[in-house]
């Protein structure tokens, strides 16, 4: 593992990887990063968030127009939650004796300007003058508290298979979303103790040992410092 | 302006040819015309292609700068005329207003083609000379224009007096106090094409810019503009062709002011 | 710039080295801390000589107002500004002169040419620097500063580029003008650098010199990019340490 800066070469040939381009047949790096030399892995310290199909997303109701609700994610790409196809009369798989009633999961929430949302990006689409994402699944998140924290950091507060979040919520006794883009919300008992650990974890995210000093940090100490 | 003309000037210019049958290194014709503005203390007006530039100079008296007291000043400013070009608007100087005004003012300064010193009157009075630059048509290579155009009403501008409390503008006066020339040559880097004298054709596409002011002797001032760059061997090669062109515009410049 | 000549011009050279006792080709003392701000994305604290910047990036977000975006690829607005208070001289109005719309222009080109606007199509990325005391070579030291503060971001870039200014008096090439040798020198020649292939990114001189001098400058500038180049990178390391 070494250290790699914007403009280090990482291969002498072409390699497609996230965070590095290829000039000349060879493949540098774009963002400070850790390269790992035996794996060609390249894990950036810090980046932006490039959103996917699937990505689970925190954000506020900016704007609301013909139910099209415009979502601020802190980020440059826009997201929008789009009203659920009108149901059809005959449709299959539908209940639509009624009217044709949304099933469960379609029905939309009911939003307003200045609601903290979750969601998944269901489409990234390139408009006219920008990347717009089509969101799906809104959940309107009730009270609680938003933190801003780097895209690149998110992996470490989830933890591997979600350790990391399963140890701040039941030490914190919170609930935790956190958003790949960058916004976390928390609600519960100690939310001040989990926004102290997870800004911990953003400045040491590098330190090894992390999670022993966020195991320390909950249960009442210092974290080691 | 529309991408059809871009694509194919990109076409050309992968065949080696350039609009109007010119070579890389050429410049379009040139004209220059002095004492356009005979109100002014000194003007020249300067086509190069379409490209038409008006410089008028004006004296005036006032305070000297504060870190030097013993000398006049020189300024000078540009005007993109909403005129010269339907992309241009009206308002405050744009930042490409003000860059093509200070690099044309660090040419004449550099080369000393005002005499500061003569501009001294008296103590806490001097004299400032305005280098006002207009942009009557814009089809590229401003700068070059600019420069050749403030640098010729500079050398044939005349020198107002005082006389008790009036200043005398016109009648029995002597010349402006100069004491060099400068010009300016500009190459535009369209992929790895480097093009001498755009026009606004060129510059729509050009990656980078720059401009080299010379006079007979040594470069005076230079400026890259623009996120494309330019290599080491590419700048010097440049100041080679600088010096072999600026021969062109030195020699206009003389037949202009009738040498 | 007030050009050589003046009659009361100190002397640059006195036994062989500068005012400040350095060698002709000796850069003055540079420090860099990378993200120091906390709510920026990225920035940078440079200390190059009597110089002390600071720089800062935002975004990238939103292009405001809608109609300066451009839909394929991101834009940088960049302010470069000088503290009031930053001069040994009076105090000046802060606020963007001349001068300083023209620096904020080439630098903001430097930073076009190295940083991946195309991953962010219609979105902006500012880039402020604030010069909060000045010794000559600011807009060298800002680019330097902004470079690093861009770099600790994650915002992707192809290069980290650094700026050094070069000049003359008599017939001596100086590297890293202060400002008493800005004033006085016989050239001042500001260079930008991507040093991993030594390509220009930003180049303005003034005053007098020959194809030769302006090569010989040109070497002063990329052999002092190793050691700029270095001092970024420690920055940005020093971070992760």
């Amino acid at each position: 593992m070494r250290i790699v800066l914007p403009g280090d070469k990482i291969a002498e040939n072409p390699v497609r990887m996230e965070n590095a381009i290829v000039e000349n047949g060879k493949t540098y790096a774009t963002v400070i990063g850790m390269f790992d030399e035996s794996k060609g892995a390249f894990i950036p310290l810090e980046s932006v968030w490039y959103p996917r199909q699937g990505d689970f997303v925190v954000g506020i109701v900016e704007n609301s127009k013909n139910n099209v609700h415009t979502v601020q994610l802190d980020s440059p790409f826009r997201g929008l939650i789009l009203p659920p196809p009108r149901p059809r009369f005959g449709g299959r798989g539908r209940d639509d004796r009624f009217g044709g009633r949304p099933q469960r999961e379609e029905r939309e929430e009911i939003l307003h300007v200045g609601d903290v949302v979750s969601s998944f990006v269901k489409d990234v689409k390139r408009e006219a003058d920008q990347i717009i994402l089509i969101l799906e699944r809104p959940r309107r998140l009730f009270g609680g508290r938003l933190v801003e924290v780097r895209p690149s950091k998110v992996p470490r507060i989830i933890g591997k298979s979600s350790t990391m979040l399963k140890q701040l919520e039941d030490g914190t006794k919170c609930t935790i979303l956190v958003g790949l883009n960058g916004i976390v919300w928390i609600k519960g008992e100690n939310v001040p103790l989990a926004q102290k650990a997870i800004t911990k974890i953003q400045e040491e995210a590098h330190v090894s040992g992390l999670t022993e000093r966020i195991s320390e940090l909950l249960a009442g100490g210092n974290g080691g410092r | 302006m529309m991408a059809e003309n871009e694509e194919y000037i990109l076409e050309m210019l992968g065949k080696g040819m350039r609009e109007h049958e010119r070579d890389h290194m050429d410049y379009r014709d040139i004209k220059i015309e002095i004492n356009t503005i005979p109100h002014a203390e000194g003007s020249a007006t300067v086509d190069i292609g379409n490209t038409k530039v008006l410089v008028g100079v004006k004296l005036g008296v006032g305070d000297p700068l504060p870190d030097k007291p013993n000398e006049g000043a020189l300024v000078t400013g540009a005007e993109l005329l909403p005129l010269a070009n339907a992309e241009y608007e009206t308002g405050p100087p744009s930042p490409e207003a003000i860059e093509f005004a200070r690099v044309v003012d660090r040419g004449i300064r550099a080369a000393g083609v005002v005499d500061t010193d003569a501009l001294f009157i008296e103590k806490d009075k001097v004299w400032t000379a305005f280098v006002d630059i207009y942009v009557l048509n814009y089809d590229g290579n401003l700068f070059d224009a600019g420069t050749l155009a403030a640098t010729t009403a500079l050398l044939t501008a005349r020198m107002p007096k005082i006389e008790g409390e009036e200043i005398i503008r016109e009648g029995n006066l002597g010349k402006l106090k100069t004491n060099g020339t400068v010009t300016s040559c500009t190459f535009a880097k369209v992929g790895k094409t480097i093009l001498l004298d755009p026009n606004a054709n060129e510059e729509r596409i050009m990656a980078g810019r720059l401009t080299i002011a010379n006079d007979e002797k040594v470069v005076r001032a230079m400026q890259k503009g623009l996120s494309g760059s330019f290599s080491f061997k590419e700048l010097t090669d440049l100041i080679d062709a600088t010096f072999d062109k600026s021969k062109l515009l030195r020699d206009r410049m003389k037949q202009a002011m009738g040498e | 710039m007030i050009m050589g000549g003046g009659k009361d011009k100190p002397e640059l050279i006195v036994n062989g080295k500068r005012t400040d006792g350095r060698e002709f080709g000796e850069l003055r003392p540079i420090k860099i801390q990378a993200g120091i701000l906390k709510n920026a994305e990225g920035s940078a604290y440079l200390e190059w000589g009597n110089n002390k910047v600071l720089a800062a990036v935002y975004g990238p977000k939103e292009a405001q107002p809608k109609h300066i975006a451009d839909p394929n690829r991101a834009i940088i607005k960049c302010r470069y500004q000088m503290a009031p208070f930053s001069s040994l001289e009076e105090h000046s109005r802060s606020g963007p002169n001349r001068r300083a719309i023209e620096i904020s222009k080439v630098t903001k080109e430097v930073f076009e040419n190295v940083i991946l606007l195309d991953n962010f199509p219609g979105s902006e990325i500012d880039i402020f620097v604030e010069v909060l005391q000045s010794d000559g070579g600011t807009r060298a030291a800002g680019i330097t500063a902004a470079a690093v503060a861009v770099a600790s971001s994650g915002i992707p870039m192809r290069d980290i580029p650094y700026a050094v200014s070069a000049g003359k008096a008599g017939d001596e090439i100086l590297l890293d003008l202060n400002k008493i040798e800005d004033n006085y020198s016989d050239a001042d020649m500001p260079v930008a650098i991507a040093p991993r292939n030594s390509d220009i990114l930003l180049l303005q001189m003034d005053g007098a010199l020959t194809k030769e001098q302006v090569q010989r400058a040109a070497d002063l500038v990329i052999k002092a990019g190793e050691t700029i180049t270095k001092l970024q990178r420690d920055a940005l390391e020093a971070r992760y340490k």
